[in-house]
C-alpha cells in the first residue's frame, strides 16, 4: 500500500450525542389508536352503520312521537297486521301502529338505558376495583362483600326493586347498576393484581409515588384495552338485560317503548305475523353485534402492540 | 490499608434477618444475620450467586422488603420497621435505586419526561413548570441523552439508553445513597462499560455512595472499593476489593473467585476449579459472627475457624511477599 496516499484520508468528526438521536417519527398513543382503528375498512363500515343506527334511533322517535299507549288506529281494521310495504316499511301491528316507529322508539330507550348503566358501572367499578387490586387490606373484606353480592340472584333483585321502586327508567337504571358495578370492580381488581407488582411500579414506589397517582399513571393506561373490551361486552349485554327485564314485565313498564317491550308484545302474534316478532329481534341483534364489533376493534386498536 | 474507624458511616446494616412467608408456619429466611457498614463516598459491592439474597437485602434498604430482625440505619437514624411518614419521605429522597432490567423498570405508557420527573412531582422539588423541565433536561444531559427525548416513550429506546433514563430518574432526586441492583447485567456487553463509567462519573460529581449488587466479579473488581460476599443469605466475607482478590479467606470466596474465567485458553484448560464444600467449615456448632482477621477484612466464622483464617492469611501474605 502506498503510504503517501494516507493524506487522502482524514479523521471523521464523531459526535457521540448524534448517535443518541432517535430518527423514528414521534409516537403519539391516541393518534396511533385512531390510525389503527381506521385502517380496517370493515371496522369503519360497521362503525358508520352503528353511528347511523344510533343517530336514527335518537331522532326518528322525536318525529314520529310514538308511544305504546297512543293507539289512534285501533278501530281501523284495515290498518292492522299489514305486511311490510313501501308505505309501511316494517308493516303495522295489532293496534294499527307503525312497527317502524315502535322499533325505533324502543331502540332509543334501550340504547339510552344501556349506555347510562354502562357509564355508571364503569365510573363506580373502575376506581373501586383499582384500589381493591392495590390494597391487600381492602381485598380481605372486599372479597367477602363480592361473595355476598355476586350470589344474590339477579332476577330476584330485579323483581323486588321493580315492586319497591315501580316501573320506569330510573328504577331500571338502579336495578342494572346496584350490583353490576361489583363485577366490573372484580374484573379490574384481577387486572390490577396482574401488573401491580411489576418492576416499574416498584420503581415508582421508590420515588415516593402515592397509590392513587400510581393507579392513574401506571396502572389504568395499561388497562385501556381490556377496559374497552369489557365495555364492548357490557353495552350489548345490558341491552339484552333491558330487553329481558322488559319482556318479563320488570323493565320500563307498559307506558314506555323499548325493544323488550315490543318483542314481548309481538311474541303472541308469532304464528300468524312472524315479521312483528322478527323485526325488533333483528334490530336488537344488529345493534348488539355492531356495538360489540366496534368495541372489540377499538380495544384492539387501544393495545399498543398493534401499533407497530 | 485505610483506617475505616475514622470514616463516616452512611448506611449500617445490623444483624438483619429477612424472611418470607411461604404459606405455612415455616418461613423462608432469605437473609440471615447480615452485618455491615457502608462508608460515605465508597462503592460497596454485594456479590453472590443467584438466590443468595443480594437483591432482597438491597430492597430491604429501600424499605420494600421488611426486616424480620435487626435494624438498618441511614445517617444514624433507623429506617427499618415502622417509621414516621416524614422519615419515610426523607428516606425516599435520599436513597434511590437503579433497577436491574431496564425493559421492565420504566412505565411504558408514560413519556420520558414523566418517567424522569416522577420524583420531582411527588416531592414538588421545582419552582415552576419551566424549572421542572430544565431539571429534566439537565438530568437527561447528565446521562448523555438529549432534551428532545423528553416527549419519547420508553419503547423507542435501546437497552443502554433506557438504563440511563433509569439512572437519570434516580439522580434527579439528588440522593446521597444509591442501591444499584445489578444495573448492567441485563445490558449488552458493548454498553456495560459506558453505563459503569457513567455511574463512576456521577459518583464523583455528586458525591454519592453506591451499594452495587452484582454477580459478575470482574465488574465488581472494576467498580467497587469494598466487597461483601454473600452465600445462601449469609454474608461470609467483607474486605477491600483488592484484598479480597489477593487474600480470599473463606472457602466459598475462594471457590467463587476460581470461577472467574481467564482470557487465555491454555491456562483456562488446565485450571482446576475449586468446588465449595461446606463440610470444610467448623461443624462444632459454635455461633458464627463477623470477625476481623486482618485490618478491614472480616470473615463470618466460629472462633476455631477464625484461627484457621488467621493462619491462612499469614501464609498468603508470606507467599505474596516471597514473590
Amino acid at each position: 500500500m502506498d503510504m503517501e496516499n494516507t493524506n487522502l484520508f482524514e479523521f471523521a468528526e464523531f459526535d457521540e450525542l448524534e448517535s443518541e438521536h432517535i430518527a423514528a417519527p414521534r409516537y403519539s398513543y391516541w393518534k396511533s389508536v385512531w390510525r389503527t382503528f381506521f385502517k380496517n375498512k370493515f371496522t369503519v363500515a360497521v362503525a358508520v352503520l352503528l353511528l347511523c343506527i344510533i343517530a336514527f334511533a335518537m331522532i326518528q322517535p322525536m318525529l314520529s312521537g310514538y308511544s305504546p299507549i297512543k293507539t289512534p288506529n285501533i278501530n281501523n281494521s284495515h290498518l292492522k297486521f299489514l305486511k311490510p310495504s313501501a308505505e309501511h316499511i316494517f308493516g303495522t301491528d295489532h293496534v294499527g301502529n307503525e312497527v317502524f316507529d315502535a322499533v325505533w322508539a324502543g331502540a332509543r330507550n334501550s340504547i339510552i338505558v344501556s349506555f347510562i348503566c354502562t357509564a355508571i358501572n364503569m365510573l363506580i367499578g373502575i376506581p373501586i376495583g383499582a384500589l381493591w387490586g392495590f390494597s391487600k387490606k381492602m381485598d380481605r373484606w372486599m372479597i367477602e362483600v363480592y361473595n355476598v353480592i355476586s350470589n344474590v340472584p339477579f332476577l330476584l333483585l330485579a323483581m323486588i326493586l321493580s315492586y319497591v321502586l315501580g316501573a320506569g327508567m330510573r328504577s331500571l337504571i338502579i336495578t342494572m347498576t346496584c350490583t353490576e358495578w361489583i363485577f366490573v370492580a372484580y374484573f379490574i381488581r384481577t387486572q390490577v393484581m396482574i401488573i401491580r407488582d411489576r418492576e416499574y411500579n416498584l420503581a415508582s414506589k421508590c420515588l415516593g409515588t402515592s397509590t392513587w397517582t400510581m393507579i392513574v399513571k401506571n396502572i389504568l393506561p395499561y388497562l385501556i384495552s381490556v377496559i374497552m373490551t369489557y365495555v364492548s361486552r357490557e353495552v350489548p349485554s345490558l341491552i339484552s338485560y333491558e330487553v329481558f327485564l322488559s319482556y318479563m314485565g320488570l323493565g320500563l313498564g307498559t307506558t314506555n317503548a323499548s325493544l323488550g317491550q315490543s318483542i314481548a308484545m309481538y311474541t303472541s302474534y308469532m304464528n300468524g305475523y312472524p315479521h312483528l316478532f322478527w323485526i325488533p329481534v333483528s334490530v336488537l341483534a344488529i345493534i348488539s353485534i355492531s356495538l360489540y364489533i366496534v368495541g372489540q376493534r377499538l380495544a384492539d386498536a387501544a393495545d399498543p402492540r398493534t401499533h407497530m | 490499608m485505610s483506617n475505616n474507624n475514622n470514616r463516616e458511616v452512611i448506611v449500617s446494616v445490623k444483624h438483619v434477618d429477612i424472611s418470607f412467608d411461604t404459606g405455612g408456619k415455616k418461613k423462608f429466611k432469605a437473609v440471615k444475620d447480615a452485618n455491615f457498614d457502608i462508608y460515605k463516598g465508597e462503592t460497596f459491592a454485594l456479590v453472590g450467586e443467584s438466590g443468595s439474597g443480594k437483591t432482597t437485602l438491597g430492597r430491604a434498604i429501600m424499605r420494600i422488603n421488611p426486616c424480620s430482625a435487626g435494624e438498618i440505619t441511614f445517617e444514624g437514624k433507623r429506617i427499618s420497621g415502622n417509621i414516621s411518614k416524614e422519615e419515610d419521605r426523607n428516606v425516599v429522597r435520599n436513597i434511590q435505586m437503579i433497577f436491574q432490567d431496564p425493559a421492565a423498570s420504566l412505565n411504558e405508557r408514560a413519556t420520558i419526561e414523566y418517567c424522569v420527573s416522577e420524583g420531582l412531582l411527588n416531592f414538588h422539588l421545582y419552582k415552576d413548570e419551566n424549572d421542572r423541565l430544565a431539571k429534566v433536561d439537565k438530568a437527561l444531559q447528565d446521562v448523555g441523552l438529549l432534551p428532545e427525548h423528553k416527549s419519547r416513550y420508553p419503547h423507542e429506546f435501546s437497552g443502554g439508553q433506557r438504563q440511563r433514563v433509569g439512572i437519570a430518574r434516580a439522580m434527579i432526586m439528588e440522593p446521597k445513597f444509591i442501591v444499584a441492583d445489578e444495573p448492567i447485567s441485563a445490558l449488552d456487553v458493548s454498553i456495560r462499560a459506558q453505563v459503569l463509567n457513567l455511574m463512576n462519573k456521577l459518583k464523583a460529581e455528586k458525591d454519592l455512595t453506591y451499594l452495587f449488587i452484582a454477580h459478575d466479579l470482574s465488574v465488581v473488581r472494576f467498580i467497587a472499593d469494598r466487597i461483601a460476599v454473600i452465600h445462601l443469605g449469609e454474608i461470609v466475607e467483607i474486605a477491600e476489593s483488592e484484598t479480597l482478590f489477593e487474600y480470599p479467606l473463606h472457602p466459598y470466596t475462594t471457590a467463587l473467585l476460581s470461577t472467574v474465567p481467564m482470557p487465555d485458553p491454555l491456562i483456562e484448560k488446565n485450571r482446576k476449579h475449586k468446588v465449595y464444600d461446606p463440610s470444610e467449615l467448623d461443624q462444632s456448632g459454635d455461633p458464627r459472627e463477623m470477625r476481623e482477621v486482618r485490618p478491614g477484612h472480616f470473615v463470618y466464622c466460629t472462633p476455631k475457624e477464625f484461627d484457621g483464617y488467621c493462619e491462612k492469611a499469614a501464609r498468603l501474605e508470606k507467599e505474596k511477599g516471597a514473590n
